[in-house]
């Protein structure tokens, strides 16, 4: 993957490409290559999505440590 | 030099004019009045004085039918000090005041001087009562023509800064007012800024000093609130508040002013003028400085807002990722089982169309010699053939052709 997509830019370009599966127009050639396409994404997302979440925590407990 | 003397006219009511000579006997060196001439000169003297409205409380009232003057004593209630009035009887008869000791009055009149005894006293030319009423009257008509000037106008009201970098306090040295004030202040917000005018906040001169006080306050830097402060006090004692002096002064401040002066129910007129009006010093101090506790407690739950609508933001998204996730996990089996649905289609109507399915419907493929016979006369009576049929077959031989 060059150029990381955004976090938007990847789910939307994910549900593209399982909307285009769900049509059952794609070839079964390009069908496998969006499936792989597919399943990076999702593996892309989910890496922004655990950051965020490792941030979240970091950011709460570094307030929790600064109550007086 | 002359041994006679001009004194001035007498500017009584419709008097004439007048001279009065005043002899002096010369002893060698020294001049020398009789007490009648000198009564006379100053009694020319005062009677020249303009006259004026004189107030305070009615004492040592002395009225005789036999006498042409009525006589009381006007005392001074702020610090005793007393005068004698004297008033045609008649006249003070005809105003029926039915005056009792104590009774506030103003009296319009001139100084004078009872030349017979030189008792010095003030001619009464008119007399009225002032009591509260006449008093709230008086200030009613103030407040009203201060409001048609638009000094009390809502539009003119400006808002007090949230966080004011210094504090201004106007207050009597008297303890009260200011501690309520400081103490308030302190406590909601203790890194509050207070600069502490002290000035009188009674009295005749109460106005023109807090009108001072609020000068020099505003002139120091960084002041961006007032607050006047006075701990309530009698009718008489929260005057000064009234005066139309401060009450412009208030108006005109160039930083808002907060007032905490008197009682909810008589309210003075400074209150009117105020950017904001406190019933009591506290309350001000409450309207001038926000609640530190407060606003901390306030962030912090905004604080605890903000984690969990992100919390609730990422939980969010990773539903929505897992439910498209599935979806593409999905997609491709559909897909291999759409492909494999079709091409049983395909296939089934491939097998339709076989020989096979023509020998269902009764026919039957005749082959001599492996090949099929398509015609009776590639074979002969006699010959051999074989005869294979939808389900199994069997060997015949010709009899005969056609």
């Amino acid at each position: 993957m060059t150029d990381a997509p955004t976090f938007e830019a990847a789910q939307r370009e994910l549900e593209e490409i399982v909307h285009r599966l769900e049509s059952g127009e794609a070839p079964l050639d390009e069908a496998l290559r969006l499936w792989q396409r597919g399943e990076e994404l999702y593996r892309l997302c989910r890496d922004r999505l655990d950051a965020a979440e490792g941030r979240i925590e970091e950011l709460a407990s570094r307030a929790e440590a600064a109550k007086p | 030099m002359l041994a006679t003397q001009r004194l001035g006219s007498i500017t009584g009511r419709g008097t004439s004019l007048s001279r009065v000579k005043v002899e002096a006997i010369d002893y060698g060196d020294r001049r020398v009045y009789s007490v009648g001439a000198f009564n006379r000169g100053v009694a020319s003297w005062l009677s020249r004085l303009p006259t004026i409205w004189v107030e305070g409380e009615v004492t040592e009232l002395r009225r005789q039918a036999r006498w042409a003057s009525v006589f009381f004593t006007l005392k001074d209630p702020a610090d005793g000090a007393c005068l004698g009035v004297s008033m045609p009887r008649g006249q003070f008869d005809g105003l029926r005041l039915d005056l009792a000791d104590g009774d506030r009055v103003h009296v319009y009149g001139r100084p004078e001087l009872y030349e017979a005894k030189g008792e010095f006293r003030l001619r009464a030319l008119s007399l009225e009562r002032f009591g509260i009423g006449e008093h709230l009257a008086a200030l009613e008509r103030l407040k009203q023509k201060l409001a048609a000037e638009g000094l009390f106008a809502p539009e003119r009201k400006r808002g007090l800064p949230f966080l004011p970098r210094r504090i201004g306090l106007v207050t009597g040295n008297e303890a009260a007012a200011k501690r309520d004030v400081l103490t308030t202040i302190t406590a909601r917000f203790p890194a509050a800024n207070v600069l502490v005018g002290e000035t009188y906040v009674q009295g005749p001169r109460a106005a023109g000093a807090v009108i001072e006080t609020l000068g020099a306050l505003c002139r120091e830097p960084e002041i961006d609130v007032i607050v006047v402060a006075r701990g309530g006090g009698s009718f008489e004692d929260l005057l000064p508040f009234s005066d139309e002096r401060l009450v412009r002064a208030i108006a005109a401040c160039p930083v808002p002013v907060v007032t905490a002066v008197g009682h909810e129910q008589d309210t003075p007129l400074c209150d009117l003028a105020a950017d904001a009006r406190a019933s009591t010093p506290s309350m001000a101090a409450r309207l001038v400085v926000p609640d530190l506790t407060d606003l901390l407690q306030r962030l912090d739950r905004a604080r605890g807002g903000l984690e969990r609508g992100t919390r609730r933001t990422l939980d969010r998204e990773r539903r929505g990722l897992e439910r498209t996730h599935e979806r593409l996990e999905r997609a491709p089996r559909l897909l291999l089982e759409r492909g494999r649905a079709r091409l049983e289609h395909a296939a089934g109507r491939l097998r339709a169309l076989s020989p096979h399915a023509t020998l269902e419907r009764g026919y039957a493929i005749v082959r001599s010699e492996g090949a099929i016979v398509r015609s009776s006369a590639t074979v002969e009576p006699g010959r051999h053939v074989d005869v294979e049929l939808a389900e199994g077959g069997f060997g015949a031989r010709v009899e005969e052709t056609r």
